[in-house]
This record gives structure tokens, C-alpha cells and sequence, in this order.
């Protein structure tokens, strides 16, 4: 099986820090890999390493076994890479529908040509596009809030409104920057069952977490890392087993 | 009566001026100052086009603004690279060093400027036909960029001001938005510069400097950024109001500076009193806001940025 | 022949020096580009001109006159000003726009006062001259590069070691931090503008007594200012000092090469690539090339 994502001997150094200490790692599609470790670990700057925000100094990273060094952020996230972020980062001036509008993998409205010359060709897309918002927003249990802007919700709806928007890619790849932290019950219910659909649906999911027993809910397995570095890999409970990761990990 | 036509010619071509710059600056966050030196750009360009190349005016006026709107990668490719103040500071030397080549080539006459243009319209009603064209081109510009903000493009246009990063993530090219935002505004700024041109028949470097961007910076943020209405507004006071006094018949030595006073001290005014602009703004693509408990909404701060 | 170039080009980088390091003074502790110096600059030298000429006052009266109002001056407008933008927390652009056009408020109002003719301070500005090697060196040039020394070097003694100057920095450096070691970071904005007003004031002296001033010359002049604190790097006030007397430098020298006509685009040119290419600065750009940083 192909895998949807590999690192192979990737570094990255900002001035005398580490935080990616020759990572060798694969995401594979169907997979919910956790990504634990203390905070600084490296963690963030992996998923930024991976969706192109930062450039690694040196290994090679590939999405479908063709390497991606060289491609921008938003050409990457073309190709089928999405992720959330752990501040969240909507688009608070917009509506909840047009947060994830925006998010579509293919969005003809970015193009001004389409916009001057072919208003009745976008309008239609625009009304495909929608539909599929909805539907996105209906499975996170806002679709009657389509029209609210978003800096009027709760955290928590916030969060959800940023898994939708990143789901809006359709992608093979998906990145989420610690969706649990700080939500209520109800919300951390529908994350869950959204995620187990996805990766049903054949996306390679990575989650970063910190809370243990989201990643042993969900997570198939994990990587631990420390320090820029991979420290362990393997089950979940293997992992929570280990005595010395516990230990770095409560220090 | 020919005052009165000038001026309000003015106020057409400085409606223009403010909407497109609005474009850039209010909708699109790209803090830049250069606006004045696209429609110098376009001025020019059409000007000495009709005059050397026996181009046909209404062609060169749109040669101009093509022009003006291919200049503006260099101030797109420099927001590329920085934002906020640093872009602001940046615009200023570009619109500077531009006005320093004008200053000193032989072919735009230099710091004594373009003379005998040749005029768009002739004849007796000139002034009117002249108002009526510029007006409907406002009109028509101020529509455009309404449409274009409000439409699908629009959005991109906030999700980038709003967080560039984030969009990019989801696979939005802000690049070349920043280029495209570029392009419009400063080619609509350099029609606007061609139809002064052709009607003043008159250009010098002096006209496109430092103080014209202040002015047309002071329209937008009096009027409303990110307003359709506001940059209207914001032109029609800023030009009004000052050259309302020359109805006072004072000499002209004191009659320019308190012009200046009167347009600077109102400008003060409003940074003070109405900061949002005299209509304020709604972004285009907010939702309805709903009515929360009591509470105010939670939600994290946005980012602080430019 | 290139001796003079050196020396007239230093001489006349005084002036620029003083409201360079003023410029760059305000910046690095309020983070504002202070647009609102060319104001202060035309307020100083016109009361300046005005103590002298309609009040026919000695010189050093003049010039405290001068100072007193633009230090009052400069104390309003952050004060009362800038204390009411920082209470709407208004952007950097709004504080761009505020102080661009308070200057230009005040070019207009001395503009309705004392007209468009530019005129220097003193009716008269012989200054005597005596050759110095091969240079000819004027009383003019030696006052201004004396000044611009003692106050330079005041100002360092002054940041270096006196209490308040040491606020300023740790003010500039993080002011919430500083907040939290009881400094009043209000104080250090106020205390930043007014050696800025200082500042400026004798250097439109030195400037006022040799070059004819007109009410709009300060908005031209600070784009230099501007240029040496961009290059100097932003936060080091010492450095756009030094950039300043490079930038003097380039201009003396640069009417050898090309054609004068050309050199203030030489100037908006460097001025536009530095800022987009190095806008930590000159220095750093070097430090971040040899490697020393990522």
C-alpha cells in the first residue's frame, strides 16, 4: 500500500533549536497516527514541515511517493494536504458558510478571469460548492448557524468549524493540531466520530494531542517524539506502557 | 461655472482614486501610499501616446491604465516580501524614486511638466460632456469593485486580509491575489490619471507627491474603508469642503494654506471623533450576528497584524 | 579635491544626523514612525526665526525659546495625541496617517504666518572660513560638527547610564516586561519624544544657518531621516547615525559618477531595496549572512 505521506531524514534547525531531528515517518491512508509529546517537542514544526510552511534544511518529504520540497504552501494543500491549527485561525470577519468555502480544494471564485468573464459558470459552482458546505456542516451539527459569523461562537463550535473547513479539501491527507484541547463533551463526541469517518474514508490522519485518552480512543497508533526527535513508535498502549516515555512526558 | 465643473470633476476622478484605493487598502489590507504615482503613470503614459504616437485618446487612456496596473508588480512583488509598516515605508520610496525619473527625463518635460495635451472632448459644452463621462466612469468603477468584493473573489480578498497564512493552507494562492488587488487598483488609478490628463491638458511631477497620497488616503479613511459608499463620500468631502472658502475671496496667499488648514484639521477631526469613517464598515462576507445569551461571544483574538 | 568631499559631506550630514537619531530614537521606543518630526522641525526652526528676527533676541535665547516650545510641543502630541490612538488601539497605519498629516498642519499654519519665501535664521550667513591642510574648513562646519558630537555623545552617556535612559531601553526592548519592573512605559514614549524635540531643534539651528528654509522642506527632509534609520537597522539609534554620514557620504560622492540630477533616485532606489531585502537593517543582514545566525 502506498503511503500518503513519508519523511525520509528530514531536519530542520532554527538557529541553535531542533526541531526535526532526521524524522523518518509515514502516514498511510485509513491510519489515525497520534503525535504526543511534551509541548516544544517538535511537533507543530513537523505538521508545518509537512504542509510547507516551513522548508526543511535538509531530507526530502513526498505526498504519493513524489517528493513535494519544492512546492509552495498552497500547492500543496492542492494536492490533497489540509490541517487545522491549534489557534484555530478562522476567518473571523466571515460567516461560518463562507469559512468553509474558502477551504474548497478547487475554489473558482480565486480566479478574476472566472469572476469578470464567467459570472453564470461560477454561480453554479458556487451553488455545487455550497451544497457541499452544508452537507460538511450538517455532520458537525451546525448546519442551522450556515449564516452566523464566527467570531460570535463559543471555542469550542470554533474548533468545529475548522475541522469542516479543513474537510473542505477533500484530501487524502489530514492534519489536526490538537482538535480536542479546551472543548466540552458534545463537541469532542462529534470530532471523534468525524475523524473515524474520515479515516474510514480512506484520508491518512495525524493528530497531534495531548490529551491521552482521546489517542487511545481514536489513534491506531503513535509517535512519541522529545526534542526535535522520534523517540518511539509503535500501539498506543505499547507506548503507554513505557516507563520512560511517561516519565519525559510528566517529567 | 468653469470652476464649478473642475471641481466637480475633481470629486469624479478623486472617487476613482479613493475606491480603488479603498480595494487595496481596505479590503485587501496592502498598506501602500503609492497610489498617486499609478495615475501619474497613467497620465503620462496616455498623454505622451496621443501626443508622439497619434494614438487615438480614448485607446492611449486605456494604454495608460494598462500600464499603470503592469507597473504595480514591483510594489506587488515588494508586498510579497513585507507588510505593515514596513510595506508602508517601502511604498514611499517607490512612489518617490518613480516621481525622481519623471523629474529628470527629457521626454515627460521634466520638472516643468507636459503642456498641450490634446483635450478628450472638444467643443462648447466640453466641460459638461467631460463631467458626464467622468461620472459615469465613477459610477461604474465604484459598481465594479462592489461586485468584486461582494462576489466569490471577494472572499478571498478577506481571507487574506484576515490571515494570509491560513489561506494559503487551504490552498488559496495569495500571491497572486496580492498581484491581481495590485493590478486593479493601480490600473483603474492610472485611468483615472489619463482622463485628468485629457482634460486639464496639463501635467507636472508635483501633481503625483507625497501630500496627493495623503489626500487620497484621508478620503478613505474619513469616508469608511471597506465601505462601497464611504471612498464616495470621503471624495466628495475632502474636495468640497477646502475649495468651498474660495467663495470667501481671500488673497491667495492666505486663501492656499488655510485650505490646507481647513482639509488637515478636519482630517484630525475625524481620526479622533469617527475613526471607522463617516460609513462605517461591514465587511462583506460577515454573517448575521446572533444573540448570544448576554455573554459576549468567546472565541480567540485575531492575530495583530500590519 | 576628495578631502573637501569628505569633509563638506560629514559637516552637512550633522544636521541629518540629529534628526536621523531622533527619527530612529521614537521608533525604537514607541515603535511609531513618527511622521510628525517634520512639524516639530518646522515648529522649532520658525520660532527660532521669529525670537531673532521680530523679537530681535540674542541667539542663545532664541534658541531656548525654540526648544521650550518644541519640547511643549512634542509633549502634547504624545501626550494627547498618540495617548488617545494607543487608547483606540489604531493600527501603525493610523498613527502613519495622524502624523503625516499633523505635520502638514503645520506647515500650513506657519505657511498663513510667515509665507512661502524660505529664509535662513540669520539674515546673514557669512560664516568665516580657514584652511585646514587642504581643506577649507568654515565656523559654520566647525559649530555643526560640535554640536552634533556633545549631543550624540550626551545622548549615548545619557541612554547608557542615567536612570531614565536605561527605562528607555528596557522600554523599547519589551514594555510589558518593563511594565512589570514598576517603569512607566508612558513616560518612556513621552521622555523618547521629547529628546527627540531637543534633537531636532538644534539641528534645524545648524541647518537654519546654512540653508534657506521654507515651511515644507521638513516633510522632504525626513525621508532621509527615514532612509538612515532603515539602513542604520530599526532599534539601533546609533547605527542610523552612522547611516546617515554614509548616506552624506554617498550623496558627496555620488555627484563624481553621476550626474546630480540622479541621485535623489539613487537614494529612494537603495532606500526601496533595503527595506524590502533587509528591513532588520544592514547590520543584521550582514550578521545573518556570515552565518552567525539561521
Amino acid at each position: 500500500m502506498a503511503d500518503t505521506v513519508r519523511l525520509e531524514k528530514v531536519n530542520k534547525r532554527f538557529g541553535g533549536v531542533v526541531v526535526a531531528d532526521n524524522i523518518d515517518m509515514m502516514l498511510n491512508a485509513g491510519d489515525i497516527i497520534g503525535l504526543i509529546g511534551p509541548n516544544g517537542a517538535g511537533k507543530t514544526s513537523l505538521f508545518n514541515l509537512i504542509s510547507g510552511i516551513v522548508t526543511p534544511n535538509s531530507g526530502t518529504i513526498y505526498f504519493q511517493d513524489k517528493p513535494i520540497n519544492e512546492l509552495s504552501v498552497y500547492q500543496r494543500a492542492r494536492l490533497g494536504i489540509s490541517r487545522t491549527w491549534q489557534n484555530i485561525r478562522l476567518f473571523q470577519s466571515m460567516s461560518v458558510i463562507d469559512n468553509l468555502l474558502i477551504g474548497s480544494r478547487e475554489y473558482k471564485g480565486e480566479s478574476i478571469w472566472q469572476t469578470l468573464f464567467k459570472p453564470n459558470d461560477l454561480k453554479r459552482y458556487s451553488g455545487a460548492l455550497k451544497e457541499k458546505a452544508l452537507h460538511l456542516l450538517e455532520r458537525v451539527g451546525l448546519a442551522d448557524q450556515w449564516d452566523t459569523q464566527v467570531s460570535e461562537f463559543p471555542y469550542g463550535q470554533q474548533k468545529l468549524v475548522g475541522l469542516a473547513r479543513a474537510l473542505m479539501n477533500d484530501g487524502t491527507c489530514l492534519l489536526l493540531d490538537e482538535p480536542m484541547a479546551g472543548v466540552e463533551a458534545d463537541v469532542y463526541d462529534t470530532m471523534k466520530a468525524v475523524v473515524r469517518e474520515e479515516a474510514k474514508a480512506g484520508r491518512a490522519i495525524c493528530v497531534i494531542e495531548h490529551a491521552i485518552s482521546f489517542v487511545k480512543d481514536l489513534c491506531d497508533s503513535a509517535v512519541f517524539m522529545f526534542n526535535g526527535q522520534i523517540i518511539a513508535k509503535g500501539s498506543v498502549d505499547d507506548l503507554l506502557k513505557n516507563k520512560e516515555l511517561t516519565e519525559i512526558y510528566f517529567g | 461655472m468653469e470652476f464649478i465643473y473642475s471641481t466637480l470633476i475633481m470629486i469624479g476622478l478623486y472617487i476613482i482614486l479613493a475606491s480603488s484605493f479603498d480595494l487595496i487598502l481596505g479590503h485587501g489590507g496592502l498598506i501602500s501610499i503609492a497610489h498617486p504615482i499609478f495615475v501619474a503613470l497613467g497620465a503620462y503614459a496616455s498623454a505622451l501616446l496621443s501626443m508622439h504616437f497619434g494614438i487615438p485618446i480614448v485607446l492611449s487612456i486605456l494604454l495608460g491604465a494598462v500600464f499603470a496596473a503592469i507597473a504595480s508588480i514591483g510594489l506587488a512583488l515588494a508586498s510579497l516580501r513585507v507588510s505593515g509598516d514596513y510595506l508602508l515605508i517601502a511604498s514611499i520610496g517607490f512612489q518617490l524614486g518613480i516621481l525622481q525619473v519623471i523629474k529628470n527625463v527629457d521626454f515627460t518635460g521634466g520638472p516643468s511638466g507636459l503642456s498641450d495635451i490634446p483635450s478628450l472632448i472638444e467643443g462648447t459644452a466640453r466641460s459638461l460632456s467631460y463631467l458626464i463621462v467622468v461620472v459615469a466612469v465613477a459610477l461604474a468603477v465604484v459598481l465594479l469593485i462592489r461586485w468584486i468584493v461582494k462576489g466569490d473573489y471577494g472572499r478571498a480578498i478577506t481571507g487574506m486580509r484576515d490571515d494570509e497564512i491560513a489561506l494559503t493552507a487551504l490552498g488559496r494562492n495569495s500571491m497572486s491575489i496580492k498581484i491581481t488587488i495590485f493590478a486593479l487598483g493601480c490600473g483603474l488609478a492610472g485611468l483615472a490619471g489619463g482622463l485628468y490628463a485629457h482634460y486639464f491638458l496639463y501635467l507636472t511631477p508635483e501633481q503625483f507627491e507625497i501630500i496627493e497620497s495623503a489626500a487620497i488616503l484621508t478620503m478613505v479613511v474619513v469616508g469608511g474603508m471597506k465601505s462601497t459608499w464611504g471612498p464616495v463620500i470621503g471624495a466628495l468631502l475632502i474636495v468640497a469642503l477646502p475649495q468651498s472658502i474660495k467663495f470667501l475671496d481671500l488673497p491667495p496667499s492666505i486663501n492656499a494654506p488655510l485650505q490646507g488648514l481647513l482639509y488637515t484639521a478636519l482630517v484630525m477631526f475625524f481620526l479622533f471623533a469617527r475613526p471607522q469613517g463617516l460609513v462605517g464598515a461591514k465587511a462583506a462576507h460577515s454573517g448575521r450576528t446572533k444573540h448570544t445569551k448576554g455573554n459576549e461571544s468567546a472565541g480567540p483574538r485575531r492575530d495583530k497584524n500590519g | 579635491m576628495i578631502l573637501q568631499i569628505i569633509w563638506t559631506s560629514i559637516t552637512s550630514s550633522s544636521y541629518y544626523i540629529l534628526f536621523a537619531v531622533s527619527f530612529a530614537l521614537v521608533l525604537k521606543v514607541t515603535k511609531i514612525w513618527n511622521f510628525a518630526q517634520p512639524g516639530f522641525m518646522t515648529t522649532a526652526f520658525y520660532m527660532m526665526y521669529w525670537a531673532t528676527n521680530n523679537l530681535s533676541l540674542p541667539i542663545p535665547l532664541s534658541l531656548s525659546i525654540a526648544l521650550i516650545i518644541t519640547i511643549l510641543a512634542s509633549w502634547a502630541v504624545d501626550k494627547y495625541a498618540f495617548g488617545a490612538l494607543r487608547r483606540m488601539k489604531s493600527g501603525g497605519f493610523t498613527f502613519f496617517i495622524f502624523t503625516l498629516i499633523f505635520s502638514e498642519f503645520v506647515a500650513y499654519l506657519f505657511t498663513l504666518l510667515f509665507g512661502t519665501e524660505p529664509f535662513t535664521v540669520f539674515p546673514n550667513i557669512f560664516s568665516p572660513v580657514i584652511p585646514v591642510g587642504g581643506i577649507v574648513v568654515s565656523y559654520w562646519d566647525l559649530r555643526a560638527v560640535t554640536i552634533t558630537g556633545i549631543l550624540l555623545a550626551g545622548l549615548y552617556a545619557f541612554l547608557r547610564w542615567s536612570k531614565p535612559g536605561r527605562f528607555l531601553i528596557a522600554v523599547s526592548n519589551n514594555d510589558r516586561l518593563a511594565e512589570l519592573y514598576g517603569i512607566s512605559s508612558r513616560q518612556a514614549y513621552t521622555l523618547s519624544m521629547v529628546l527627540a524635540g531637543i534633537l531636532c531643534t538644534f539641528g534645524m539651528y545648524i541647518l537654519g544657518t546654512k540653508i534657506a528654509v521654507h515651511t515644507h522642506l521638513s516633510l522632504s527632509l525626513i525621508l532621509f531621516a527615514v532612509a538612515a534609520t532603515v539602513m542604520g537597522g530599526i532599534g539601533n539609534v546609533f547605527s542610523a547615525a552612522m547611516a546617515a554620514v554614509f548616506l552624506s557620504l554617498l550623496q558627496g560622492f555620488s555627484v563624481l559618477i553621476i550626474p546630480s540630477r540622479w541621485q535623489n533616485l539613487l537614494l529612494y532606489f537603495f532606500f526601496f531595496m533595503v527595506i524590502i531585502t533587509m528591513p532588520s537593517g544592514f547590520l543584521s543582514f550582514v550578521r545573518t549572512m556570515k552565518g552567525r545566525r539561521e
